[in-house]
């Protein structure tokens, strides 16, 4: 996992050069939209599209596609940050093309295997689903565009998750040192 | 020099210059002159005290009756269920809510219709819809729901309905004449449609 | 001006296009800057890799001046632009819980598509959990939509909260970031690994 000389990766971008130009991406979404970057909005609309296709009937029993539906008129497919997660898929390619990082493989440290690394992603998913439903947004739906206005929600979700994870490191050390 | 440096030197400078100018706080006109102009020739911000009166006695929910003189005016008398958001706070920030919206009809009342047209007109180049005059103001009101006069009894039948319905209406509204039991006729004319639209929907929730 | 979809100056379905333009954008920049990788996401709550924070508080910098310089030339009407609404309890649990997702999944919902994207295994796992942990929440949402209304302080600003105007804090919080990345760039030294 250390460095292999097989494929030659491209550096990655400054983070400070990275973080302009993110923050242009940001700019430009509220620009056009009025509103700022997101990414569970879009898992949120799939899983509302699969639901109500497979049990018709839940768009009045459950409070959750209820309430998705009432402020969503129309397809939920045919959302704005459907659109833009779809966007997401292709950028992430063409850059990983482009520095030749495109590989399937797993990645972890070496100290733990593939499988518990794929049951730790799976869970950490589980809970990152679920959170970003009640606290209205994940990092970048809440925390990351929710700075940008200036949100105080944003603000208090950005500790939350970030405070979480530093306070936490200390168990799952193995996973990633 | 050091990526960072290189971030600090612009960042801190445009803080600086966004933390000294004053804030844009400015509201911009969504109505031409001419557009404005328009609707005060066809007086359409006018709404009658007989529609008024029928609305408050029928518990109407979709009225909001905003009295926009001074509070000391408010507070000697105003009409029932009425808010005061006088004139000079319309544009604060905790009464936005309330003269921006479609779902009720607000109605700004004043001594005469000078301030409450200044309302008006101010709330209708904003792009806000769904806000109208009491026509004459409470002035009017007072002659015509509070203390009614008798037609002559030469006067069409439409005249003698609508006395009795004012009549009615001023007794139920605290007026001089005990309550009459004629037929109350509605003699209100129609209350003017909600309009919807006008307010720009923020977007909605994101992520 | 701007925003331009909600003044009508574009349509709904431009508006569309321009939403996968600008996913374009997300996906290619986080790429770039190495979101796709978990262990360099993860690398912040460690020390050797900092990227995240660097990234994160560059693009809220970025985005916030952006704004509040677009408002200042009338460019944006930042009435109109979404202000998240804060509910107290669901923004901390729901923060905390996302935390602890973070650390256990090493992705959050944007990155892991981003990862997705190039071929990350673990990434497409942590997407197939998302869908699960959303449909957790949907099928048991009456069990928690106590808290998930609860205390509503409606859309604030954190700088009318604290009562300062927007340029002041954001000026402050220029400060506070660019102090973060001093400490940031401390810390990888004093914990150095190589890349991988």
């Amino acid at each position: 996992m250390t460095k292999t000389k097989e494929v030659k990766q491209k550096k990655y971008l400054n983070p400070y050069v990275g973080g302009v130009l993110l923050g242009i991406v940001l700019l430009a979404a509220n620009f056009v939209s009025g509103r700022g970057l997101g990414a569970s909005g879009a898992i949120k609309s799939t899983v509302v599209t699969a639901v109500t296709a497979i049990v018709p009937s839940s768009t009045e029993s459950s409070g959750f596609v209820k309430e998705f539906s009432e402020s969503h008129k129309g397809n939920p497919m045919k959302t704005w940050l459907v659109f833009e997660m779809m966007g997401v898929l292709v950028g992430g390619f063409l850059s990983g093309a482009f520095a030749g990082r495109l590989k399937f493989k797993v990645e972890h440290s070496p100290q733990i295997t593939s499988r518990k690394r794929l049951l730790l992603a799976l869970g950490g998913g589980v809970l990152f689903g679920f959170g970003s439903q009640l606290g209205r947004g994940c990092t970048s739906g809440s925390a990351l565009s929710g700075m940008a206005v200036l949100s105080l929600g944003g603000f208090i979700t950005m500790m939350a998750i970030f405070g979480t994870a530093f306070a936490l490191a200390y168990l799952f050390r193995k996973n990633w040192i | 020099m050091k990526p960072r440096n290189l971030l600090a030197l612009f960042i801190i400078p445009m803080g600086l210059i966004i933390a000294a100018v004053p804030q844009n706080k400015t509201k911009p006109y969504k109505l031409t002159a001419e557009e404005l102009l328009g609707e005060v020739n066809t007086r359409t911000q006018y709404v009658t005290p007989d529609a008024v009166a029928d609305m408050i006695i029928k518990k109407d929910p979709s009225l909001r009756l905003i009295d926009v003189r001074s509070q000391d005016e408010f507070e000697k008398f105003s009409l029932p269920g009425a808010i005061n958001i006088p004139v000079t706070d319309l544009l604060s920030d905790q009464y936005t809510d309330i003269i921006n919206q479609d779902i009720k009809m607000n109605i700004f009342y004043s001594n005469g219709t000078l301030t409450s047209n200044e309302a008006w007109m101010i709330t209708r180049q904003l792009g806000f819809s769904n806000n109208f005059v009491l026509e004459g103001g409470l002035n009017y009101w007072f002659d015509a729901i509070l203390n009614p006069q008798k037609p002559a009894s030469t006067s069409p039948d439409e005249e003698f309905a609508k006395y009795d319905f004012r009549k009615s209406a001023g007794g139920a509204l605290g007026g001089g004449g005990a309550i009459q039991t004629t037929q109350n006729l509605g003699a209100s004319s129609a209350k003017p449609m909600l309009k919807p639209g006008g307010k720009k929907k923020k977007a909605s929730g994101g992520c | 001006m701007g925003p331009l979809a909600i003044n009508e100056i574009i349509s709904e379905n431009t508006n569309l296009f321009l939403a996968f333009i600008i996913g374009i954008g997300f996906g290619f920049v986080l790429e770039q800057s190495g979101f796709s990788s978990s262990r360099k996401l993860a690398g912040v709550f460690y020390g050797y890799d900092t990227v995240v924070l660097k990234v994160f508080f560059t693009a809220a910098i970025t985005g916030m001046l952006g704004l509040l310089f677009f408002s200042l030339f009338g460019w944006i009407d930042l009435n109109l632009v979404y202000v998240n609404p804060t509910y107290l309890t669901s923004a901390i649990v729901g923060g905390i819980i996302m935390g602890a997702g973070f650390i256990m999944g090493g992705y959050c919902p944007g990155t892991s598509f981003c990862g997705a994207s190039i071929g990350k295994i673990d990434a497409i796992v942590f997407i197939g959990g998302l869908f699960i942990g959303v449909f957790i929440f949907g099928i048991g949402y009456d069990l928690w939509d106590g808290m998930y209304l609860a205390s509503n302080l409606g859309s604030p600003k954190i700088s009318t909260t604290l009562g300062m105007s927007d340029g002041i804090f954001a000026f402050l919080l220029i400060l506070a970031a660019l102090a973060m990345f001093w400490v940031a760039e401390w810390a990888e030294k004093k914990f150095p690994r190589e890349e991988y």
